[in-house]
């Protein structure tokens, strides 16, 4: 099992969920985050107001699957979330050790397959 | 390449922040949250409010970095959050298999 961890900006959250849906993967946690990369202090607009600070809205997006999956999930959210322009975000992948709850439990019962 | 997480007191993030600008840290996202540790039900002061709650406020700090400058990271996250009282919080890391700018596409350490 394989954990991606995407941070992007607020309002391209719909579009990763629906990439995300579109490949099979329905459940994830959000999160309401804060953070800056590189351009910190660099304006930014979010909903319209200009944000001088250094912490940067962003949206955390949490999905475990299993590993075949991480690449077309990574894919997926960055093919979603990019705008081009500074302050996208960023994917990565963590291998989990285990993972255990509905998802895995029925895929555990079917020899492997995602539920 | 590593994800070090670090749960800490709030009023400690411009220490830690300015602590891990300074090893090179060049970005890093920030969350507001709960949590309780061995102390559960141990009551906090928090910006001059006695909390008597299980949950405390903390802050989750995480920074995707690559392995060595990730030992830094942690060591630089204690030196800084700590103030030696009982909830000074916990830092732990992660192997992080991949990381993808979403603007560009970059993979690996080029994407930190």
């Amino acid at each position: 099992m394989q954990l991606v961890t995407a941070v992007v900006k607020p309002f391209a959250l719909d579009e990763v969920r629906a990439a995300l849906a579109a490949l099979g993967v329905e459940s994830t946690t959000v999160a309401e985050v804060a953070g800056f990369g590189r351009q910190r202090g660099h304006t930014e607009v979010y909903r319209g107001a200009d944000y001088r600070l250094d912490y940067v809205p962003k949206v955390r997006v949490e999905v475990v699957v299993e590993d075949a999956m991480a690449e077309p999930v990574v894919d997926a959210v960055v093919r979603a979330a990019r705008t081009g322009r500074i302050g996208d975000g960023k994917v990565w992948v963590s291998r989990l050790a285990w993972a255990h709850g509905p998802d895995t439990v029925a895929s555990e019962d079917v020899g492997g397959g995602r539920r | 390449m590593k994800l070090v997480t670090a749960i800490i007191k709030p009023f400690v993030l411009e220490d830690v922040k300015g602590a891990l600008e300074q090893i090179g840290v060049l970005g890093m996202t920030v969350s507001e949250v709960q949590g309780y540790g061995r102390q559960k039900g141990h009551t906090e002061v928090y910006r001059g409010a006695e909390y008597s709650v299980d949950f405390v406020p903390k802050v989750r700090v995480e920074v995707v970095a690559d392995d060595a400058l990730a030992e830094k990271v942690v060591d630089a996250v204690i030196e800084s959050a700590r103030t030696g009282k009982i909830g000074d919080g916990k830092v732990w890391t992660t192997p992080v298999e991949s990381v993808v700018r979403v603007r560009t596409g970059e993979r690996g350490a080029d994407a930190i």
